[in-house]
């Protein structure tokens, strides 16, 4: 099973989710986050003070799948959140041991 | 000892001790037995005084373990007797089902460690049975110690209550304690109180509205009545709740409010201990359906009727924090110097007075003679922070049928509720007492429809009525100044707004809508709200002002959490929707203070982010004015039109609008609609190719013009200019516009080749050149070298030299580069290159020539980041690189003509 964490632009949100969805991906975990990569923050200047925005507020999606769907979430994913321009965010992959789920104990790929 | 007889001892000792086990677990049943018989008497509704009998059965059982306790005896044969007293909500006789049990063995002297076998008796069988039991054993002079030590532990001895053991060290330890707090400790105590309280308050917070209100602790909370009893108890050694009336800290009326609270919220508290089988006192979100069904909250259909329950329970811990109110005042009052005296002091409001920090009428006939009084006394409380007494709070809520027509309409009492408005403030908020009196709906008949209205859900807070005050308070606290550099901007945004009784009174009213099924409620709202506008005299413009703000609160917090901020589509979009910039800070006022008075869900830092820099954006469109302006908003509809009447044989309307609303505002307040539509019809043909391109001939014989449609690519503007420059075609102006999310549309305007007679075979060599280009970064290298070195112009004997401005001020969006040059062949090509070879795009570009002095205009952003370049170090860079590209510019020789 993987793990992928999709840092996306907050505005994409609805969009990943009804792209994940239409495959078949319904569960998620989403985050309001701020952070910035090669898209810094900026400043913004109103009646001569200055107002910094030091991060850029994005949204984190979390979903787990099975390793045979993992193309295509991330792929999905991917496509949803793409405007083509910087700041459209980044997505990670990573291994996940094992998925319990709390109420049957069912465990595994039964427990996504 | 011989054997035998020792083993009879052991037998003897042990049948003993057996039977001492049997008796404390026959002792033990019989106390579980007779609690569980009195909560199911509770809970089937049949115990109206749980409270009081449960610290009953309790004290019993304390009682038959002393009694038939050997160790217990022996201590007291020793010398040694003791106490045992209850404490906190035992010794007040308010046990809850799962609430600890507080327990205090008291000695005179020496604690002696023979007590440990007592408490084994008393306690191990009680914790056995799952009980939370506290205990502490002390003598006399620790017990005051600590009392004076910790806060914690002397409201806790407040409390204390005797249950059995030696009477006297109860007394003689009480009378100490009572006369040291006297003399001593009263006013550092006192003072410990209320710095408690607010501390308390702090922390948890205003209870009563939290998706999970805190019975026990929080704002609103059964703490809030404690305190009163407390300082009434350090006061004026008061030793029940009833006191509280018979020593004149509360009326009648108020006690018996306060009894009747209590009883809802203990009731409540068992509930909710009953269901969880532990000390819970945080009316979870997942209990309350199911407590509101046990509490007999059904709605017609049978099915729980949380939203009631809720209402009713937040009226009554409305009630305790009026409770807190007065408890935290006379707190405040008895420790200033000087103290209130019983006297009444007069105001500057005939008919008002103040006694002991609460305002009363002069007497009720003032009030029939005057009706406005019932509006003045809510601003005097207001502007001075002195709450009504509670029985000013009756008068007024009693003579409500004298705010008739005609005070509604009155100008003077109109302008005192507008007053009233800019007075509700988070410590002492007016507006919340008008509410509890009804005036407010009396003044407002429409608001009742919103009162008491409670959104069950995770993300409102408050209900509608409450939020709707909240918001009111907040907008007030935007006068101040303090805090983060976000708060300085509502601070100075508050500042500009001119008209504030309207922010104030749309604040008040956002929700009004909320009660409308169809859950339009922005709609309706506005709707309902405009007759209430009028009636209060404002002017047409001022309604129009309030209506578009009512109808339009959730636009900004939608555009900020739902589309692109970065886009300065989304800006334009945004200052067109809102049209004026006094309507755009009005609407960024009333949405922070919406979204923070509905609660963490909808308001923390990351929404605040997204939403300050959408307004300031916003703001920076109405400030360029030009994009943002009614004229030229019109210009674009008509172009729109224009291209649908052209368009409309070939494609569908939709198809046409989809396309339109993918070019920039820019793009269309400066092209023609017959120009629009070709460039339509130019990208229609790219069909995956890297540009396309088409040559026209213009009015004037002598220019033509090139669309160029292409792919955004890094340097596609820079490299067109120089095919251009290096097949002698002059350029005489340019603008560059960035086309749906991928492309680019460039247009130049352009001298023909000299050469007229093979022109279109030039046209095509341009364009295999700019293929070339495309694919070679450093196909026009050779072009570069070509650009002159030196200039000389003759205008004056002093030409103006070469000059870059940066400005990254007016646009949110952009870094805008104005480059101040002469004329010259390969100018455009030699500048955007520079950009290009410094990582710089160009998004817009306009470049004209006047003469031959030219100003030429780019809006760029950094290719690494696609933002504006706010990097004083890279600014440096891209100006020297300009410069440098630029060629050295001299005056012409004039000699001759001056000679």
């Amino acid at each position: 099973m993987k793990k992928v964490e999709a840092i996306i632009k907050p505005f994409k949100l609805d969009d990943v989710k009804e792209a994940l969805s239409e495959i078949g991906i319904f569960g998620m975990t989403v985050t309001e986050v701020n952070g910035y990569g090669r898209q810094k923050g900026h400043k913004e200047i109103y009646r001569g003070a200055e107002y910094v925005v030091d991060f850029v507020p994005k949204i984190k999606v979390e979903i787990v799948v099975s390793d045979e769907r993992l193309d295509e979430a991330v792929e999905t994913v991917r496509n949803a959140a793409n405007s083509g321009k910087i700041g459209d965010g980044k997505i990670f992959v990573s291994p996940v041991e094992q998925v319990i789920r709390v109420r049957t104990g069912e465990t595994g790929i039964d427990a996504l | 000892m011989s054997d035998m007889l020792w083993h009879a001892h052991c037998l003897y000792l042990e049948i003993q001790i057996n039977n001492k086990k049997a008796m404390d677990k026959e002792n033990t049943d019989i106390f579980i037995k007779k609690r569980e018989i009195l909560i199911g008497r509770f809970l089937s509704g049949d115990e109206p005084e749980f409270l009081e009998k449960h610290s009953s059965v309790l004290d019993e059982y304390f009682f038959t373990i002393f009694e038939k306790s050997i160790s217990s005896r022996k201590l007291t044969i020793a010398g040694t007797p003791f106490a045992i007293i209850a404490l906190g909500g035992y010794g007040r006789k308010e046990q809850c089902i799962h609430s600890d049990i507080d327990l205090l063995l008291l000695f005179e002297k020496e604690v002696p460690p023979e007590v440990e076998a007592f408490l084994q008796e008393l306690l191990y069988p009680l914790w056995d049975a799952g009980f939370e039991v506290g205990y502490a054993v002390r003598n006399v002079n620790e017990c005051l110690e600590m009392a004076f030590e910790r806060f914690d532990i002397l409201t806790t001895m407040l409390d204390a209550r005797f249950i059995c053991g030696a009477s006297l060290i109860y007394s003689g330890f009480m009378e100490r304690f009572r006369s040291d707090l006297a003399t001593k400790h009263l006013k550092h105590t006192l003072n410990y109180l209320y710095e408690h309280g607010e501390k308390r308050h702090f922390d948890f917070g205003d209870s009563t509205y939290l998706i999970a209100p805190d019975l026990k602790s929080g704002f609103g909370g059964l703490r809030d009545y404690h305190t009163l009893l407390w300082y009434a108890k350090i006061k004026s050694g008061i030793k029940t709740r009833r006191d509280l009336e018979y020593y004149g800290f509360l009326s009648n009326f108020e006690y018996l409010s306060l009894t009747e609270s209590l009883n809802d919220i203990w009731k409540i508290r068992n509930f909710l201990h009953s269901i969880t089988k532990r000390k819970c006192d945080t009316l979870y979100f997942e209990y309350q359906t199911e407590l509101a069904g046990l509490l007999g909250y059904r709605s017609k259909n049978r099915a729980p009727d949380v939203e009631r329950f809720l209402g009713d329970l937040h009226k009554r811990m409305d009630f305790l924090k009026q409770i807190n109110q007065i408890a935290f005042e006379d707190i405040l009052e008895s420790t200033r110097i000087g103290k209130g005296t019983s006297e009444f002091r007069t105001t500057k409001i005939d008919g008002l007075v103040i006694k002991k920090g609460r305002l009363y009428f002069t007497n009720t006939v003032a009030v029939l003679q005057k009706p406005d009084l019932l509006l003045k006394v809510f601003l005097e409380s207001g502007l001075r922070k002195i709450p009504l007494a509670i029985e000013t709070r009756r008068i007024v809520s009693e003579f409500l049928h004298l705010v008739d027509d005609k005070i509604k309409k009155d100008i003077a009492c109109i302008k005192i509720f507008k007053k009233i408005m800019s007075q509700s403030y988070w410590e002492f908020n007016v507006l919340n007492v008008m509410l509890a009196t009804g005036i407010l709906e009396k003044l407002i008949p429409e608001f009742s429809a919103i009162v008491s209205k409670i959104q069950y859900n995770h993300y409102h807070l408050f209900p509608v009525d409450k939020h709707s005050i909240r918001c009111v308070q907040i907008i007030n606290s935007f006068k101040n100044h303090r805090g983060s550099a976000t708060k300085s901007l509502y601070y100075s945004v508050f500042k500009e707004v001119r008209n504030k009784n309207i922010l104030f009174f749309s604040a008040l009213l956002h929700d009004i809508g909320k009660s409308d099924p169809a859950k339009e409620h922005s709609k309706t709202g506005a709707k309902t709200a405009k007759p209430i506008f009028e009636r209060f005299g404002f002017n047409a413009t001022e309604v129009n002002d309030a209506v578009f703000l009512i109808g339009n609160h959730l636009i900004l917090i939608k555009t900020a959490t739902r589309r692109d901020i970065s886009d300065e589509e989304t800006a334009i979009y945004m200052a067109h929707k809102i049209g004026k910039i006094r309507l755009l800070r009005m609407l960024y006022l009333l949405t922070v203070a919406d979204s923070q008075a509905t609660g963490p869900k909808a308001w923390n830092e990351w929404t605040e982010n997204l939403l300050k820099d959408l307004f300031l954006k916003t703001m920076g469109v109405f400030r360029k004015g030009e994009l943002a302006s009614k004229k030229n908003q019109r210009l674009i509809d008509k172009r729109k039109k224009i291209v649908l009447d052209l368009l409309k044989e070939k494609w569908s309307e939709d198809k046409i609008n989809k396309q339109l609303e993918s070019m920039p505002q820019r793009y269309l307040a400066n092209v023609s609609g017959q120009s629009i539509v070709s460039h339509i019809n130019l990208y229609t043909n790219l069909k995956g190719k890297d540009f396309i391109w088409q040559v026209s001939e213009e009015n004037d014989p002598d220019i033509r013009t090139i669309s160029i449609c292409g792919k955004d690519k890094p340097g596609f503007y820079s490299k067109i200019a120089g095919v251009f420059f290096l097949n002698n075609l002059d350029i005489i102006a340019s603008q560059a516009y960035s086309y749906g999310e991928e492309h680019v549309i460039d247009i130049f305007k352009v001298k023909p080749p000299k050469d007229r007679i093979f022109e279109k075979e030039k046209w095509e060599k341009a364009q295999k050149d700019l293929v070339h280009a495309i694919n070679d970064d450093h196909f026009l290298d050779n072009a570069l070298d070509k650009i002159p070195r030196e200039l000389q112009v003759s205008s004056g004997k002093n030409p103006k030299p070469n000059t870059v401005r940066i400005d990254n001020e007016t646009s949110s969006f952009f870094t805008i580069i104005e480059v101040f040059t002469y004329d010259f062949p390969g100018l455009l090509f030699s500048i955007t290159n520079a950009l290009y070879r410094t990582n710089t795009n160009v998004d817009v570009a306009m470049v004209a020539t006047k003469v031959d002095q030219v100003v030429d205009i780019f809006y760029v952003k950094s290719l690494v980041n696609d933002a504006k370049i706010e990097n004083e170090h890279e600014l440096t860079l891209i100006k020297k690189a300009i410069l440098k590209s630029l060629p050295h510019i001299t005056a012409k020789e004039m000699n001759n003509e001056k000679s």
